[in-house]
């Protein structure tokens, strides 16, 4: 465990010295993820300018959730990104074979090896309407929701990486996985809006089969009083160990089933 | 006799496209189906919106426009979707671009007639579905039945119009990334703006007034908003007439420009290998 710290931290070094050569590429990458969640922010604010709530759900608190919602997929995408690689083309063309021949755990590897500060735009997007959205509710927040806002986000992250690492794996047996992880991730943008507005089979969906409402949705109920502590924040657990369990199961077999490419 | 050259030059490249897009297509579904999602989500909030709002319509549109607006805004999301920025950076970068000019066929019209041959699926794949399912919805909101023939052939005009708009702006796009170096990035940048420009995230005529009518006369709203409300019947003949003029006015001047970056990169390029 300590030398895979070790290693990560070299690794992350590594690709710090990498970004520094490509600044512009840096600000291009963070600001475009910023502007793309400003508009999308627009476009709530100018659908709520004509009403006074959505089905009971006031202007900040869809903030608050849409601004938690931005910080799990934020730290995902800053740490696991290359697992897209891996699906789109890393299998197909037989590089996999790189991950295979090192003394580390290839999982590990593949994650570690990138580190996407594209990121730091939809994190920072995230923190701002969180800070807004409680200063303009005036929530009172209790020492105790600090750590569980922290384990909500751990797991909530969770749940994206379990979904990338399945869905890529698939990779191993078909060469190209990339569509399937896209499809998949994709139904992420559900969570951004209280799963009360669906019916009740997407509702069904998004809780249990692809669970992203335990990303956003579920977790920021509670933590503005609208949601049971125990399905909000234990789902949010469970659904991140269940998804991951079975997520590094496919990936193992994966890669037993593995075979380079010709050439 | 012009004609029947140029079009022997170019039809190779749009059977090159067409045979692409097939032997890529469960990929194609899949993502159809990942982008689609989104009109969901967005048929779930106004519904919510709508229950939400006393009167019937939502500042001139009722539920059913809605809908419909939804999806007719997706389709033309889709098939005027153009590829330029990406490949034509990608080739820059890797310098197959010196390839393209070396054969003795206009470099645009290359791309051109090779996406071409790859809309050819995209269209039997979800045009059809999307207006058929678009209609019969409205059969069976209103109990008739309310396809508008002359709508449609002027809505598929303007959107052929929007496509070529959408294909040159790209084109000019893709020179600009080149210089950006984060492609991804840079073309995710342009996808978020271009939708919110364009009415196709949220209508037009939602938006504050003043904004609404600085963005009519920007060039994006010629790419979405104006065929879709041709499709919906919210034009009156004259302001057709207007709006596609306006658009055939953007599409020479993104033509313009994409002939002024072109041949000011082609100084500038410097191929790496090829």
């Amino acid at each position: 465990m300590g030398r895979m710290f070790r290693l990560h931290r070299i690794f992350v070094a590594q690709y710090m010295k990498n970004l520094m050569e490509y600044k512009v590429d840096f600000l291009t990458g963070a600001i475009s993820f910023l502007i793309g969640q400003i508009v999308q922010i627009a476009t709530i604010g100018i659908i709520f300018s004509q009403i006074p709530d959505l089905e009971g759900w006031g202007f900040n608190e869809i903030l608050f959730i849409y601004g938690f919602s931005l910080i799990p997929k934020g730290i995902d995408h800053l740490l696991f990104d290359n697992l897209w690689s891996v699906g789109y083309f890393i299998v197909r063309k037989g590089d996999f074979d790189k991950y295979l021949t090192r003394p580390i755990n290839s999982l590990f590897y593949v994650i570690a090896e990138k580190f996407c500060v594209d990121a730091f735009g939809e994190l920072f997007m995230g923190i701002v309407l969180i800070v807004y959205s409680l200063i303009q509710l005036k929530l009172t927040l209790t020492w105790y929701m600090i750590p569980l806002f922290i384990v909500a986000v751990v797991f909530a992250t969770l749940i994206y990486t379990a979904l990338k690492i399945g869905t890529s794996a698939i990779a191993f047996w078909t060469k190209a996985s990339g569509h399937i992880t896209h499809m998949v991730y994709m139904t992420n943008d559900f969570s951004k809006y209280p799963t009360t507005i669906y019916n009740k089979v997407v509702r069904t969906l998004i809780t249990y089969v692809i669970p992203f409402a335990f990303t956003a949705y579920y977790p920021a109920s509670y933590f503005l009083g609208k949601g049971e502590p125990l399905f909000c924040i234990g789902g949010t657990v469970i659904a991140a160990v269940v998804l991951m369990f079975i997520s590094v199961c496919i990936w193992n077999r994966g890669i037993k089933a593995y075979e380079s490419a010709g050439s | 006799m012009k004609f029947k050259k140029f079009m022997r030059t170019y039809r190779p490249f749009t059977r090159a496209g067409m045979l692409e897009s097939v032997a890529y297509r469960a990929n194609f579904i899949c993502f159809l189906l990942g982008e689609i999602m989104s009109c969901f989500i967005m048929f779930f909030v106004w519904k919510a919106v709508f229950n939400s709002t006393s009167g019937q319509d939502f500042m001139g549109f009722s539920m059913n426009d809605m809908v419909v607006y939804l999806f007719i805004t997706f389709l033309t999301g889709y098939l005027t979707y153009s590829d330029g920025t990406y490949a034509i950076a990608t080739e820059i970068r890797d310098g197959s671009i010196a390839m393209r000019m070396i054969k003795p066929c206009s470099f645009d019209m290359c791309f051109l007639f090779q996406e071409l041959g790859n809309k050819i699926f995209n269209v039997l794949v979800i045009f059809t579905p999307i207006v058929v399912g678009v209609e019969a919805y409205k059969w069976v909101i209103t109990g008739s039945c309310q396809f508008n023939v002359v709508n449609f052939l002027l809505y598929v005009v303007s959107l052929i119009l929007a496509y070529l708009i959408s294909f040159y702006f790209n084109v000019s796009y893709g020179f600009m990334a080149f210089y950006l170096k984060n492609l991804w990035g840079a073309d995710i940048l342009k996808e978020c703006i271009v939708n919110f420009l364009s009415g196709a995230t949220i209508p037009l005529a939602f938006m504050p007034p003043f904004l609404a009518s600085v963005l009519s006369f920007l060039p994006f709203s010629s790419l979405s908003y104006t065929p879709v409300m041709i499709y919906m019947g919210m034009y009156s003949p004259f302001e057709i007439v207007y709006k596609m003029l306006f658009q055939v006015f953007w599409l020479a001047v993104m033509i313009l420009i994409s002939k002024l970056v072109w041949r000011h990169a082609v100084k500038r390029l410097c191929s790496q290998g090829g």
